[in-house]
């Protein structure tokens, strides 16, 4: 036992490892290492278990990572915002306080009246929510691009829809006055498919009903196909493919597949 | 979001670059883009589920543009990133447990899925998952603590920084990660 009592402990070995070992302390930990292998053997366990834990550490949560555009898109702009509204508005501090205390008062005492008057029609307030099934809102979802260059579309694979930040979402979801929607119920779609050029923006996605039984969500997938192939083969022009889809992704079904209903989608 | 072409398509919005960020404002994304896999991943290892985890680190880079516009403190933003994101991870956790909403099992059955198809044939792949499954059952049985220094250390973060976001003592953090790494030596040998 005595013997085992002048071995190097497991801390110092770890901290050996990861280069935290007190220099004073670390001549004579490592004149111990040269001429004990057991100690060497667990200092190389312990640099095995590290390369074990990070692989898995980073195999378990690498793929659930979002795509990071999205999220960086979205800081920037709330970084613009919050660096608009703090711009120099008011020179007296003082004044500024009291003029956010007027404000907050004015809403809560506005809260209260609109709390009772749903509270006295609780139908004709919800009646007011817009609930999308088909159609994004115009002046909500106008669509917005990040390139009408058909080289950058055509020249490489077609991209997938990425998936939407859940904090893009909610905030869709809030612009459409359903804050509380269930998300299965709806898919946060882009209106002009990335793989047209639609831009990661706010402007580009709206709330698609996932319980459309006609126009749907594959329907518009099967347009944002077509648009795909006739762009690229050269029979339609990229802007205008991006206008019809944004302008009215139906009616654009309609003219593009000539018909007046959905064709049958394989799934 | 790079701008491609000049030409803007009638009626439909033209994103265009930002009109002149500020050199904090740029300052801030360029930090975001140096560290939001990790805190990501950090949270995500805590049991945050992952919509929250991303509102976490926009919360994160908001609340670091507010505190360097303030002329506050430069020193470490690393280990202050991951500080504020560590407190605000906690708040989450326990309003989902007030709320009694699942917490996600930060090594979850999904993530065991994930790991099992890695190896090239299936007796390779039975051993490398028993390996891992070994090792998620170590790492699961630690105490939270032990966890979340493991974790930070795989993100880079030194003992120093470590005791400074999770508000232990540097001798702490060490006897932890000693104690945490001798654990998983044990388990890789077993």
């Amino acid at each position: 036992m005595q013997y085992q009592e002048s071995h190097v402990s497991d801390q110092d070995l770890a901290l050996l490892a990861d280069g935290e070992l007190d220099p004073g302390r670390t001549p004579e930990v490592a004149a111990h290492l040269a001429q004990c292998w057991f100690c060497r053997a667990r200092k190389q366990d312990i640099e095995n278990a590290i390369v074990d834990f990070v692989r898995v550490h980073r195999e378990m949560l690498d793929g659930r990572l979002p795509p990071p555009a999205p999220m960086r898109a979205m800081l920037k702009a709330r970084l613009a915002q919050i660096a608009e509204t703090n711009r120099g508005w008011w020179p007296w501090p003082m004044l500024q306080t009291w003029c956010y205390a007027g404000a907050a008062l004015l809403v809560v005492v506005l809260a209260g009246t609109f709390w009772s008057y749903w509270r006295e029609n609780p139908s004709r307030a919800s009646a007011r929510r817009p609930v999308p099934v088909s159609f994004p809102e115009p002046s909500l979802t106008p669509g917005a691009v990040a390139t009408v260059n058909k080289d950058l579309i055509c020249g490489t694979p077609r991209p997938k829809n990425r998936a939407v930040p859940a904090s893009l979402r909610r905030q869709v979801f809030e612009e459409y006055g359903i804050p509380s929607a269930e998300p299965r119920a709806y898919e946060v779609d882009y209106l002009i498919t990335p793989a047209l050029g639609g831009a990661d923006d706010i402007r580009n996605l709206w709330p698609q009903s996932s319980t459309a039984a006609v126009w749907n969500a594959r329907v518009k997938d099967a347009l944002e196909d077509r648009l795909h192939d006739l762009v690229c083969e050269g029979d339609l022009d990229l802007k205008t493919a991006q206008r019809d889809i944004a302008s009215d992704w139906i009616a654009a079904y309609k003219k593009y597949f000539l018909t007046d209903q959905p064709v049958a989608v394989a799934r | 979001m790079t701008v491609f072409e000049d030409e803007v398509v009638a009626g439909i919005a033209r994103i265009e670059a930002p009109a002149g960020p500020s050199p904090l404002e740029q300052e801030v994304v360029g930090l975001f883009d140096q560290f939001q896999d990790r805190l990501l991943r950090y949270l995500l290892s805590m049991g945050v589920a992952a919509a929250d985890a991303e509102e976490i680190v926009q919360e994160v880079f908001l609340a670091l543009f507010q505190h360097l516009r303030r002329g506050k403190s430069r020193r470490n933003l690393r280990a202050w990133v991951f500080q504020v994101a560590h407190n605000l991870g906690l708040k989450q956790l326990s309003r989902m447990r007030r709320t009694k909403q699942t917490l996600v099992e930060p090594e979850g059955l999904e993530l065991e899925r994930r790991l099992a198809d890695r190896a090239p044939n299936p007796e390779d792949r039975l051993a490398a998952n028993q390996r891992q499954e070994h090792l998620l059952g170590v790492l699961r049985a630690m105490p939270e603590q032990d966890q979340r220094c493991l974790s930070l250390r795989a993100e880079g973060l030194t003992y120093r920084e470590i005791a400074q976001v999770l508000g232990i003592s540097l001798s702490g953090v060490s006897l932890s990660l000693g104690r945490s790494l001798s654990r998983l030596a044990r388990a890789d040998k077993g």
